[in-house]
């Protein structure tokens, strides 16, 4: 198996100033140790809620963040500590989607300038080449030529979203970080969109890490989900069998607390108490103080590490123990 | 059970320079006492506004209401004086907003803000004694009261250790706590109405499912009646009994909640539920609505939907599709179901 992104034991911490001189007097684990690998032309979905890390780890994959541990690897190639000018050619590899479409946008600038600044940046196109090619890829996205001088203010959130989406095309890159591109949009608008990326992953082959909140969005869209809590995996499998036998408490709770839009439907809903906090003692699972199952005396000292239960399904928690290793005979 | 609420035929416009916004086009929605509504729609549709105009929220001007009346336990509230509405809201209208951030003031504690918030409901729109009033006895032990009703409400609101953490400032609560001091001070007058505005579009969906639970559990235990208004059709189903879906300033299909994601008729409901992302959905199966919700300025005639619509008629061009009964309590605003047509 052929993986694009392989990202290995990634950590990202950020310093806790205080203090009469106000020197450093901790580290704020935002991704502690995180490990996954996304295959060519599949879709990985990063799940979690608020502060679980999930958009560090997506800008440590571009290097807009640099890493405070471990490695990245992409295409078979270290990218961890890439200077500066190999990280432009990088750019054109990785893109990224944004999830405030207007913030990400530039004002000043017209939908063909802001399309066509990288094409002139990586391929320095320019001029009537530059422009057939913006036309283009406004066709690709489903914007119409007569948007071309348009400024960003002038179109709704879901064009506004299509016009990041054609940037982001622009280089022709093959993987495309996409950080809730979604979230700002109405449903119905939201649908087109999440159709759009679909097609674009088909028709050039893209692979996509997808950073969201929305597990019903998520379910839809991504091959493979991985899912956070506190900047660490708590689990991570194939779609189908992270939604049909979730393993996790914490995965449990936040299937079962899906706002399905079917009155009928009868589950149990587990509800967990408090909320994501940081607080957590440093030792044992992070997870533990909300936990709603069964609690073993281990919780509370020893951090779960993620093992698999089954092939290609990995779980951190102590209720599961790990699939027995199959001694070569 | 009796009407609490009438909105009949509101129209409500605001003033800009580009052109009169026909934000509100005859809008009409009932709720009787202990009902839980559910107001949907996509943003700009106009189900903030339409709940805004029962406290009279709505910044007049610009806004303006053009024809329409809002009835209220049977008193004609777009007729009342402003000091009469100030009382109104007092005792009458709760409401909690989509950003529990900034509906909070930062230099205050919860303590400082409920108890203003239990006394300025208990003066029902007079003047609150204030603190500096605080060394009168009376004052003093009215004060006292307020303090105690807050922590009171804090309980009932799901905070722990109330008591000591009325004391906090609102930064020392996470946004699901946060939410859960707004409702408390939404309920400090005993509303008859709680409207609630996008209450958990800003929390996680852990956070969400607790803050729902909570209002579900305020209804069965206050009798509360509640609008909630909300973009998130999967929160509709879970919390309310009665369902109205709002498009581009009007009510375009009125039902109980389980015939409306039954039994779906205005092509426009259709429409959004085929959107959300459900479970049996797979790659590629997902509908989204072609086009965009129209400029109000120069809304299309007829239904608002039209340019949308894949049924489209004649007719839908021409006239407004008056609602028409089509189940059990379940009224569509289309021409579709019209016997004439």
């Amino acid at each position: 198996m052929n993986h694009l992104l392989d990202v290995r034991d990634l950590a990202k911490y950020f310093p806790v100033r205080g203090g009469l001189l106000n020197r450093k007097t901790a580290d704020f684990r935002a991704v502690d140790g995180v490990s996954f690998a996304l295959q060519e032309g599949k879709t990985l979905g990063l799940v979690g809620e608020s502060g679980s890390g999930k958009t560090t780890i997506g800008k440590c994959v571009l290097r807009l963040m640099e890493p405070s541990a471990g490695q990245i690897l992409y295409d078979g190639g270290d990218i961890t500590h890439l200077k500066q000018r190999d990280l432009r050619r990088l750019r054109s590899e990785i893109q990224m989607i944004y999830q405030a479409p207007a913030a990400s946008l530039n004002g000043r600038m017209t939908v063909g300038q802001i399309i066509g600044e990288p094409l002139w940046i990586h391929e320095s196109l320019k001029g009537d080449a530059a422009r057939a090619r913006v036309l283009e890829l406004m066709n690709v996205v489903g914007l119409k030529d007569e948007h071309y001088y348009r400024y960003p203010h002038e179109f709704s959130g879901g064009q506004q979203q299509r016009i990041g989406i054609a940037r982001a095309l622009a280089v022709q890159p093959r993987l495309i970080v996409l950080d809730e591109p979604t979230s700002a949009l109405d449903v119905s608008v939201q649908a087109q969109i999440l159709n759009l990326l679909q097609d674009l992953q088909d028709q050039f082959d893209l692979t996509y890490l997808f950073i969201s909140h929305d597990l019903g969005v998520v379910r839809y869209m991504c091959d493979e989900v991985a899912l956070l809590y506190l900047g660490k995996i708590v689990e991570v499998a194939a779609t189908e069998v992270i939604f049909e036998s979730p393993k996790h408490p914490y995965t449990q709770a936040l299937i079962s607390a899906i706002p399905e839009p079917d009155p009928d439907l009868q589950r149990e809903e587990i509800i967990i108490r408090g909320d994501l906090s940081h607080s957590f003692p440093q030792r044992g699972c992070p997870f533990a103080p909300r936990c709603h199952a069964e609690k073993l005396a281990t919780c509370e000292t020893v951090p779960p590490p993620l093992l698999e239960v089954k092939s290609a399904h990995q779980v951190a928690c102590h209720l599961h123990p790990p699939m027995p290793r199959l001694e070569p005979a | 059970m009796s009407e609490l609420l009438n909105i009949d035929d509101l129209h409500l416009e605001f003033h800009t320079y580009d052109g009169v916004v026909k934000v509100l086009a005859g809008v009409n929605l009932q709720m009787r006492r202990g009902d839980v509504l559910g107001l949907v729609g996509e943003t700009g549709c106009g189900k903030s506004m339409t709940a805004l105009s029962v406290p009279r929220l709505i910044p007049m001007p610009p806004g303006r209401i053009t024809a329409g009346r809002v009835t209220f336990n049977g008193e004609d509230i777009l007729s009342k004086r402003e000091s009469e509405m100030e009382a109104f809201r007092a005792r009458h209208v709760g409401m909690i907003f989509q950003d529990p951030v900034t509906n909070l003031n930062p230099l205050f504690t919860i303590r400082e803000q409920l108890v203003d918030a239990v006394l300025y409901q208990q003066a029902q729109g007079k003047r609150v004694p204030g603190r500096w009033r605080g060394f009168t006895p009376s004052v003093r032990q009215l004060r006292k009261e307020a303090h105690e009703r807050a922590v009171e409400l804090m309980r009932l609101t799901g905070i722990p250790d109330g008591d000591k953490r009325i004391y906090d400032y609102p930064h020392q609560f996470s946004g699901g706590m946060r939410q859960r001091v707004l409702i408390a001070m939404a309920l400090a007058g005993d509303p008859d109405l709680l409207i609630a505005d996008e209450p958990t579009t800003a929390l996680d969906v852990t956070i969400q499912a607790q803050i729902l639970r909570l209002i579900r559990s305020l209804v069965a235990q206050l009798g509360l009646t509640v609008l909630l208004i909300t973009h998130n059709l999967g929160v509709v189903a879970r919390s309310c009994e009665r369902v109205a879906v709002m498009y581009a300033g009007r009510v375009v299909e009125e039902s109980p909640v389980r015939e409306l994601f039954r039994n779906p008729k205005h092509p426009y409901t259709r429409g959004l539920i085929a959107a959300v992302p459900q479970k049996d959905v797979h790659r590629g199966g997902l509908e989204g609505i072609p086009g965009i919700i129209p400029n109000l300025i120069n809304p299309p005639a007829g239904c608002r939907f039209n340019p949308r619509c894949e049924h489209v008629m004649g007719i839908c061009r021409e006239s407004v599709p008056p609602a028409i009964e089509v189940g059990a309590g379940h009224h569509a605003a289309c021409f579709l179901y019209a016997e004439d047509a």
